[in-house]
């Protein structure tokens, strides 16, 4: 409780590590995380540290562990992740377990450069006997169109293979085989047309099965190309080509005993490749099993150690070099415990000389720490997200968990709503350790780690429901109305008191479509309803015009008291920091100005509300038009709230006006007087002009904040109504429709209107208004309430600790 | 979309745009550079680098390092981004885009076939090519031997056909040969590239052409310079002058007059532009290379680029100081790997 209405005291200490234990200690606090450091060589470059080559090891030992993670994915074995974290490996561990993965590496690396190796001869192989299935087909082709080759002599009997007729004529035919990627086809014969003017035929068609492209290892589509030319220099301009391409070349057979010939020695090499294949395979695989075991417990130790090494970076050396000097922050509750984890690091190390440490006194602002837990957390982060509280000022986290959800629900007021948020809340809040749940993403984690301000935002919007008596924009009736309706008959009173009241009878109820209940007719009201408003309104017409009265008083009610706490809770940051002058010349002013005016328009509100009974409701005086003559004309006749008013008003006026005049320059007189006092610590400059212009300045934004503050909590209102206008306007539009339809056939319709009204509700009505309420809620608290007290110029404190450190595998960041 | 291109700029390109002024904003800092300096050795080049924007680019390398493979990856690094620049872009910029690629084509084109020259291995050139002006045609460019050959046969559907109009010729290409058509190529490019932006006009026209104005007159010095002493007739010479620059035509005539180094200063002096930047140019040790001062006046240039919304000029402006920032790089780690300190500051610094 205290530790959440104030960060803790911090205080500066110094560590005395002696060289040889500096990593045993810094390893146990940081299990314990403790403490946070301060950089004490920021001076000094990253590659110029100390420990710079102690880095460099872990680095490198990150390097092969990311290279072991990366095959061992790729081999589709599951990486088991170990429940405890094991802690920093011994120093002398480090070079075992660095030549251990460093031999592992290599072996590694030889394995799969082999098996790289062989699934590449694989498959070129499997090209050349797609290619050379493919290429008998061109060739038969060939023969069929042959008589178009009209310049050479007939070839009877020959296939064109046999090229001896070709040598006749002094040229050389050549054939070209290979594969080519598909989309390099086009630009391909393009190329070669342009190149070799014509002097090539090019047949080419599409492989059937797509293969993997042994440079990217990407699986696409190919073509087998047959090209054939005559000539050497073109044959030596083809194969340039074929080069630029990338095409994958084989020699072509000239003859189809040749071809049979190697296709039957490509399919026994490729039957042993295969064997061969599967036998490296199976070995990667036992030694990639065999270092998946251990490979998430080194990842976690090569990342505490790097983590020290970090730290101790930071630190310093005293003279004699023999002993490191750290300077940390540390809550002066934890300094006990900051001993036995120097004690522990130093047995731990064997060293005859222990690590100590000694606080040391300073003059700079520590980091602030809020202990929170699993409850307070998410309203704390509301309260950081505006800005971290200034080291011991006064925490409105703690207000917040309650004010929070109240003004929430003010907004949110329906019970209907509000109870499925609380289910959901619940929901969450009961499988909280459901590991899918602390691992889901995105919106589902903001609700996760949300779900106790949801709990209770659920909790609060049933109160404020049954106050509003809202349910799914319909009323309740439990405690049964207040209101009589029977009494308004004139049947129901002596005829004497007929003539002073307007009562119904027959002919009024048959010809009147609205009808007015008159609570000063004895017997129709009989008492406000017990809890919330009367049910019976849900029923009138003029129920808007009476609902908008009581939220624009209540939202002005609750805002000022919110302010009022607010300016109060200042005082106990003025008296904390010991600046009592402030209290007198800041705060009571302050408050005395936001309660002479209006404290004064809740007292005008509370007060009309019990003066005023129905019987005198004509003649009450409309407040809004009091509180403008109040300022506008003070000595006006008006007819007043209540008698005396009017010198009341006056005397107020005045000695308001005075308060806030002196108290505005007494606070400048009063910074001056600080700024005195602070002269001989700080010997800064003194210049009264800056501090009377900000004083004047801060006066008078304090007195129009508090105007435009006011009316701004007017929001709670708005929301409201919006609120349950829209629940209103869903319910007449979908389900009055649903039910209005006759009972044979209504069931059927009935079922898809209430899914759509389901689906509605949650969707516009929950988390649409749910989160415009929560944002207007967070406004209310960042700026009308928290900059009454709050100067959250702080600096968040960040331990030093291994629980910070991811702890799971992301494979992007390794990779 | 001439005229108001504050209005719809952002729906096609505003993304692009964006990002690229997150890029910009991720370049070495003065005090990154001043670090970089008092690196002892490559890995502790590396390790500053780490903590930059370049991240762990180059963990995964198993061996020692060299520059060249810091070279190598930076500018895979840089390939990678302006490849997602590239295939996000729409019609205009994406030509724009093609563009900017040509330059490094033009020069991929030439070094390969001054390989194919000396008879070098294709791979071993191709590892040297710039990534950024890779095409597939690329490696059937040794099988040209004459120029119009070159464009008939390899580059006549790619991006650099049009520049070819003016150097078809039937001379075999030697070194000679070669660097001309380099020239006349770069000479096209930047013409076709100064139009370009010219007709699409707005803020691009506006901060685009200065540049390439800047660009042109560069090449046209130095092309000067690099003349003298070479059996490159005069008239030839000015045929190879880009005529998009600030020195067209009067300054180019004035250069292709020029025969020492005296003379083109005195041709530079009648422009306000050019004459400090020549003057800042001292003798063989002393003062600035003349390379390093246009260098620093391009950066300048560039980085005047990001001043301004709306327009292309940023995406050529960011991959040439990223360019210029790998340039120092790969410098200040030559100087570590050869220990040669002394002229380790002289790196540009991109402000």
């Amino acid at each position: 409780m205290g530790s959440l209405f104030r960060s803790e005291s911090m205080c500066l200490a110094q560590l005395f590590l002696q060289a040889g234990t500096a990593y045993e200690c810094l390893s146990a606090l940081g299990e314990r995380g403790l403490v946070q450091f301060r950089d004490l060589n920021q001076s000094v470059s990253s590659f110029q540290r100390k420990f710079v080559g102690e880095m460099k090891r872990c680095e490198e030992l990150e390097r092969i562990l990311a290279y072991l993670v990366q095959e061992i994915n790729k081999a589709d074995i599951p990486l088991p992740e170990g429940e405890t974290s094991p802690p920093a490996p011994p120093l002398k561990q480090v070079l075992e377990m660095q030549e251990q993965l460093q031999k592992l590496e290599v072996e590694l690396r030889e394995v799969t450069k082999n098996k790289e190796k062989l699934r590449k001869n694989l498959l070129e192989l499997i090209e050349y006997t797609h290619m050379l299935r493919v290429t008998k087909t061109f060739v038969k082709r060939n023969v069929e169109f042959e008589p178009t080759y009209e310049e050479f002599p007939p070839l009877e009997n020959d296939s064109l293979l046999d090229y001896s007729c070709m040598q006749r004529l002094g040229a050389k035919l050549g054939f070209v085989s290979g594969l080519i990627n598909q989309g390099k086809v086009e630009a391909f014969e393009k190329m070669l047309w342009r190149v070799c003017k014509g002097y090539t035929i090019v047949t080419y068609a599409e492989l059937d099965e797509p293969l993997e492209d042994p440079e990217t290892g990407e699986v696409i589509k190919w073509y087998v190309f047959l090209i054939s030319f005559w000539g050497e220099q073109i044959g030596y301009k083809v194969k340039k080509i074929c080069d630029c391409y990338h095409c994958h070349i084989y020699p072509y057979p000239n003859t189809a005993e040749e071809r049979k010939e190697i296709q039957e020695g490509l399919n026994t090499r490729i039957q042993d490749l295969y064997t061969v294949l599967h036998k490296t395979e199976d070995y990667l695989r036992q030694v990639l099993c065999k270092a998946a075991e251990s490979v998430y417990s080194r990842v976690i130790q090569v990342r505490k150690m790097k983590a020290i090494y970090h730290m101790l970076n930071m630190c310093s050396f005293d003279v004699t070099n023999k002993c490191l000097i750290a300077e940390v922050w540390c809550p002066e509750a934890d300094l006990q415990e900051l001993r036995r984890a120097l004690e522990d690091g130093s047995r731990e190390s064997g060293a005859t000389i222990p690590s100590f440490m000694n606080t040391i006194p300073t003059k700079e602002t520590p980091p602030t720490l809020i202990r929170t837990n699993k409850f307070t957390e998410g309203f704390q982060n509301i309260v950081d997200a505006y800005g971290v509280g200034s080291y011991r000022e006064v925490n409105p986290a703690l207000f917040t968990i309650i004010t929070f959800p109240f003004l929430f629900a003010v907004m949110f007021g329906d019970f209907g709503h509000g109870f499925v948020m609380f289910l959901f809340a619940l929901l969450l809040v009961l499988n909280e350790n459901h590991p899918r749940l602390n691992q889901s993403q995105e919106i589902m984690r903001m609700f996760f780690d949300g779900r106790y301000i949801l709990l209770l935002m659920g909790l609060f919007s049933v109160y404020t429901g049954l106050i509003y008596n809202d349910c799914f924009s319909k009323s309740v009736n439990i405690f049964g109305s207040g209101w009589n309706v029977s009494a308004m008959y004139s049947s129901s009173h002596a005829t004497k008191e007929h003539k002073k009241m307007v009562l119904w009878n027959d002919s009024v109820v048959r010809h009147n479509k609205v009808l007015q209940l008159d609570p000063s007719v004895p017997g129709v009201f009989q008492g406000p309803y017990p809890f919330g408003i009367d049910p019976i309104w849900n029923l009138a017409t003029n129920r808007l015009t009476f609902l908008n009265s009581f939220k624009m008083k209540m939202s002005v009610i609750l805002g000022i008291i919110h302010m009022t706490f607010g300016v109060t809770l200042g005082i106990f940051n003025h008296l904390h920091f010991r600046k009592k002058f402030n209290i007198y010349l800041v705060s009571i002013p302050e408050l005395l100005f936001m309660l002479c005016i209006f404290g004064y328009l809740i007292f005008m509100i509370v007060y009309k509300w019990l003066v005023y009974s129905a019987e005198t409701s004509r003649v009450a005086p409309s407040i809004l038009i009091e509180f403008i003559n109040m300022f506008l004309f003070p000595a006006s006749e008006t007819i007043g709230l209540y008698p005396g008013q009017s010198g009341y008003t006056l005397v107020r006026k005045d000695s308001e006006e005075e308060v806030s005049l002196l108290g505005s320059q007494d606070i400048e007189e009063g910074h001056n007087q600080m700024e005195d006092g602070c002269r001989e610590v700080t010997n800064e400059e003194f210049n009264f002009g800056e501090i009377l212009m900000t004083q004047v300045i801060h006066s008078i934004e304090y007195c129009l904040g508090c105007i435009s503050n006011t009316a701004s909590y007017l929001r709670l209102w708005a929301l409201s109504l919006a609120h349950a206008q829209l629940s209103d306007v869903l319910w007449a539009m979908l389900m009055r429709v649903g039910l209005r339809v006759d009972t044979t056939y209504g069931v059927l319709l009935l079922l898809p209107v209430i899914a759509f009204f389901v689906i509605l509700t949650v969707f516009i009505l929950l988390i649409m208004e749910g989160l415009s309420a929560f944002l207007h809620a967070i406004r209310l608290h960042w700026v009308e309430f928290q900059n009454k007290f709050y100067t959250g110029a702080g600096t968040k404190f960040v331990p030093f600790s291994f629980s910070l450190l991811p702890s799971k595998f992301h494979n992007n960041d390794l990779a | 979309m001439p005229e108001s291109a504050e209005l719809y700029f952002n729906v096609d390109h505003g993304y692009l745009e964006g990002l690229v002024r997150g890029c910009k904003a991720s370049l070495l800092t003065q005090q990154d550079y001043i670090n970089l300096v008092q690196c002892e050795n490559l890995e502790d080049l590396k390790i500053h680098l780490q903590t930059t924007d370049y991240g762990n680019f180059l963990a995964d390398q198993t061996g020692p390092l060299t520059v060249s493979i810091i070279d190598t990856k930076m500018r895979k690094k840089l390939c990678r981004e302006f490849e997602y620049f590239r295939n996000h872009s729409l019609e205009p910029l994406s030509t724009f885009f093609t563009y900017m690629t040509c330059s490094y084509m033009i020069d991929n084109v030439i070094l390969l076939m001054n390989g194919a020259l000396q008879k070098k291995p294709v791979k071993d050139i191709l590892a040297k090519c710039h990534p950024l002006g890779s095409f597939m045609e690329m490696e059937a460019v040794n099988i040209a031997e004459t120029a119009s050959d070159l464009f008939n046969a390899v580059l006549v559907e790619t991006p650099l056909a049009p520049f070819f109009q003016d150097c078809m010729s039937e001379n075999t290409l030697d070194e000679l040969n070669i660097e001309l058509l380099r020239n006349k190529l770069y000479k096209s490019y930047l013409e076709a590239f100064y139009k370009f932006c010219k007709n699409h006009g707005d803020v691009t026209a506006e901060v685009m052409c200065p540049i390439l104005e800047f660009e042109a007159d560069r090449r046209a010095f130095i092309i000067t310079l690099n003349s003298f002493g070479t059996e490159l007739t005069k008239d030839d010479r000015q045929s190879l002058y880009p005529t998009c620059g600030k020195l067209y035509p009067e300054g180019l005539c004035l250069l292709a007059q020029a025969e020492d180094f005296e003379q083109v200063k005195r041709v530079a002096d009648h422009y306000a532009v050019y004459k400090p930047l020549l003057d800042a140019v001292g003798n063989n040790n002393e003062g600035k290379a003349l390379e390093d001062v246009f260098f620093e006046r391009e950066v300048q240039m560039n980085v005047l680029a990001f001043n301004r919304q709306f327009h292309y000029g940023v995406f050529y402006a960011y991959i040439k100081l990223r360019e210029q920032e790998m340039r120092n790089i790969v410098w200040i780690a030559e100087c570590i790997s050869q220990r040669h300190r002394t002229k380790i500051n002289s790196y540009i610094p991109i402000l």
